[in-house]
């Protein structure tokens, strides 16, 4: 019976030990050590200051401000005696202050208990003891910047030059600091002048006019309708928060063909005597080259794609072989000119051939610093190369042309004999 | 099988000799020689002696090895004195181009009696190899157009005079004057002639190396040389329709089958007829009345057939002579020409008498 009881009076005081153990783990300590008179102890927005330590009456006066404030200006103003606890909110937190103690001396002293029911909201960056007290505290505060991109013209034609403007504002409460910006490369616009440069990492101060970031004039280089890349930028507040990182709008351009960007088009022709030739014979061909466009096309390179069973034998000086291949350059070819350059092949095997032209030239547009590269190929109708005249002669065995060739070797053999035992 | 030299001397006996050996070839053709062989039945070496070698340029059908230049300007000039000096200088290297082709059986050497190299040479060849060997030799003359000059004339004289007394075995004659009956302009006449010969010779080179129904050989050849008076002649007679052979033997007879005019029932002394032709065509009997007729006049004729299926008749008939009246003829010709000549001579002597008026300034200069 006496076992009994005692079982059940342990199993209470564990009962007991527990409840009261888990009760008390719901506090989290954030200070508990002395702060000197005229300082505080920030938790996030919120600052305890020490305002004053009565040490011989074992008392002291604190003050509780709320963000940047006046002296005057706090919202709570405890007055403990050692021992005593004041609790008050935070940001849906209780948070309890108990006067552990006091000191006198030059700079009187309190030590203080600081406990909050949970610390999760906590900044760690505007948390813990701030000389000076609430004046000298620095605040979370929240920088909102907006940027905006705009240009000169909306509506411009290829060739035209658009100017650029990026501005930004901080609409937040606090300064954005380290504000890093990034304006991407323009796809279909060319960079002419880069008027304020890149502008390096810099703090946007709140309640600033609209301040320029980037100024810069693009030159349209295609037709079409345009949205510029946003101007993106990324920044942190006065205590270092990182903050998402936030666009500009994408103004749209308009662009518009013109007929100031000129081109030069060559119109290139091969053409063959004939289509269908028997082995052995010769092919005359004949390459046209006309400049249809509006400017002169530079460094045209034409080069004859002959196949194996083709072969080529000549032709206009112009063509030079270079590795094999008839090829003719030509260093400038005006507007509208018009070349006709003459080749021979001959038809070395029997098949089914084409002739490829394959082309290549230079152009200044007019409005692209580079010229412009241009290449084609071109192909021939189908060229059927068939049986040539005497083409069964080869096809016959070596004995069918040995034979007659002695013979006709014998023949002149000995007609050359004769001539020589005749001749006087 | 014989061994036959036929040489040819001068511009006539080249062309002749050239002309044998194109017969020889069987074909018409100038390039016959590079298609065809001679088709000689006996071993025939042909030589052309010339001074001319132009003359022996022209020739087509005699291998070069076979022509022997005897440098002398370009001829003699008809000029006999001349080609016999040329001769005895060149003696040794003609002969010893006879004899580097062998011994033969019988030897033709062809000439024109009147012209330079010919003429002069061929006596005197005759004479060297009669001296040298002991195989007949035979030499066919041909004696000159009556007009043709008398220089000519005077050579044939001449020569033919000769060449009786070079020891040769027998002269055949073949006359130009007699056989430019045939027509036409000078060079196919002459072209004629020497074809005729060149047949002729050519008959009778493979009738004596022939089997025979009939036989003549080379004895009987020279049995029919032997007579007469030193002269010969040949008819011929190539039948070219069908025709009776007694006609084809008769026309071979007449003047216009042989080389020299002649009336061979009354001015021959020995014959000997070859008649050549298909079996069929060969009557016996038509055979023997004409050769009876022939040796009747003549004495003894000399007869020998040869059978080739298909062949129309072919006669050829050779000639000795007792006399010949043309050549009489000719040689009382000749003797006005020689005349002439002297007299000639004399003008030519009495012209030299300017040439002492002219000697009598030798030496001295004008004045002026």
């Amino acid at each position: 019976m006496f076992h009994k009881r005692k079982i059940l009076y342990t199993i209470f005081l564990i009962f007991i030990f527990s409840f009261l153990f888990t009760g008390s783990a719901t506090a989290v300590t954030l200070f508990n050590d002395t702060i000197e008179q005229g300082d505080g102890y920030q938790i996030n927005n919120f600052v305890i200051d020490v305002t004053e330590v009565f040490a011989s009456q074992e008392a002291a006066t604190l003050r509780i401000y709320e963000g940047e404030s006046d002296d005057d200006d706090y919202v709570y103003d405890p007055f403990l005696s050692v021992g005593d606890s004041y609790e008050f909110d935070i940001e849906d937190e209780e948070a309890e202050i108990t006067l552990i103690d006091v000191y006198s001396g030059v700079v009187p002293r309190a030590k203080l208990l600081i406990t909050v029911t949970d610390d999760d909201f906590i900044n760690s960056n505007t948390e813990g003891v701030v000389d000076g007290g609430h004046s000298e505290a620095e605040y979370s505060l929240t920088p909102v910047l907006k940027i905006s991109k705009s240009v000169d013209n909306d509506n411009i034609n290829v060739g035209d030059v658009v100017r650029v403007t990026v501005t930004v504002e901080n609409t937040g409460d606090g300064e954005a600091q380290d504000v890093v910006f990034s304006d991407p490369q323009q796809p279909k616009f060319i960079l002419v002048d880069d008027i304020l440069g890149t502008p390096g990492r810099m703090d946007v101060a709140v309640d600033d006019s609209p301040k320029k970031i980037y100024v810069y004039d693009l030159k349209a280089t295609e037709a079409g309708t345009f949205s510029l890349n946003p101007t993106t930028a990324s920044f942190t507040n006065s205590v270092g928060e990182t903050f998402p990182e936030v666009s500009s709008n994408s103004p749209t351009v308009i662009v518009e063909a013109t007929e100031d960007l000129v081109n030069a088009t060559l119109d290139i022709n091969t053409e063959l005597d004939a289509y269908s030739v028997e082995r052995n014979s010769e092919i005359q061909g004949l390459l046209r080259i006309k400049n249809t466009g509006t400017t002169s096309a530079e460094a045209v390179t034409l080069k004859l794609i002959i196949p194996d069973g083709l072969e080529y034998t000549g032709g206009d000086p112009s063509i030079e072989e270079i590795s094999g291949v008839p090829t003719i350059y030509l260093d400038s070819f005006g507007i509208q000119q018009e070349k006709e350059i003459d080749f021979k092949l001959e038809a070395k095997e029997i098949g089914t051939y084409t002739i490829s032209t394959e082309s290549s030239y230079m152009y200044d547009d007019g409005v692209n610093p580079e010229l412009q590269e241009v290449s084609s190929t071109s192909v021939t109708n189908k060229i059927y190369v068939t049986k040539g005249e005497y083409d069964y002669l080869f096809e016959q065995p070596v004995y069918v042309y040995a034979v007659p060739l002695v013979i006709i070797g014998g023949i002149v053999g000995w007609i050359y004999y004769r001539h020589k035992q005749y001749k006087f | 099988m014989l061994n036959i030299l036929i040489i040819g001397n001068g511009q006539c006996g080249n062309r002749i000799l050239d002309a044998i050996n194109r017969e020889a070839f069987g074909k018409k053709s100038r390039l016959a020689k590079f298609y065809s062989q001679q088709k000689y039945k006996s071993n025939v070496q042909t030589i052309a002696i010339n001074t001319a070698v132009n003359d022996l340029k022209e020739m087509k059908f005699t291998k070069a090895k076979d022509r022997i230049h005897i440098p002398h300007l370009h001829g003699v000039g008809a000029n006999r004195n001349v080609g016999k000096h040329v001769f005895e200088d060149n003696k040794t290297h003609i002969l010893r181009q006879i004899e580097d082709r062998g011994n033969f059986d019988v030897c033709f050497v062809i000439t024109s009696a009147s012209g330079g190299t010919g003429s002069s040479f061929t006596p005197l060849l005759v004479k060297e190899l009669k001296e040298k060997h002991d195989y007949p030799v035979y030499a066919i003359v041909v004696l000159p157009f009556r007009e043709e000059g008398t220089l000519y004339l005077q050579n044939a004289a001449f020569c033919l005079r000769d060449v009786r007394e070079s020891g040769v075995d027998g002269i055949i004659l073949a006359d130009n004057q007699f056989l430019k009956q045939m027509g036409g302009n000078v060079e196919s006449a002459y072209n004629g002639i020497n074809d005729m010969i060149a047949k002729r010779l050519l008959f009778l080179l493979d009738a004596l190396d022939s089997e025979m129904m009939m036989v003549t050989d080379l004895g009987d050849f020279k049995t029919v040389m032997g007579g007469g008076a030193g002269l010969a002649t040949i008819g011929f007679y190539e039948a070219d329709t069908e025709m009776p052979v007694r006609t084809a033997i008769q026309n071979a007879l007449s003047p216009s089958g042989l080389l020299f005019s002649s009336n061979v029932y009354d001015e021959a002394s020995r014959a000997m007829i070859i008649i050549k032709g298909d079996k069929e065509r060969l009557s016996i009997d038509e055979i023997s009345t004409e050769v009876e007729k022939l040796s009747s006049a003549v004495g003894h004729v000399f007869k020998g057939i040869i059978v080739r299926n298909g062949e129309l008749p072919q006669v050829l008939a050779v000639l000795t002579l007792e006399s010949a009246s043309e050549l009489e003829s000719l040689y009382s010709i000749a003797v006005d020409a020689i005349k002439h000549e002297k007299e000639k001579k004399e003008r030519v002597s009495n012209v030299k008498e300017v040439d002492r008026a002219f000697s009598q300034i030798d030496g001295m200069d004008p004045s002026y």
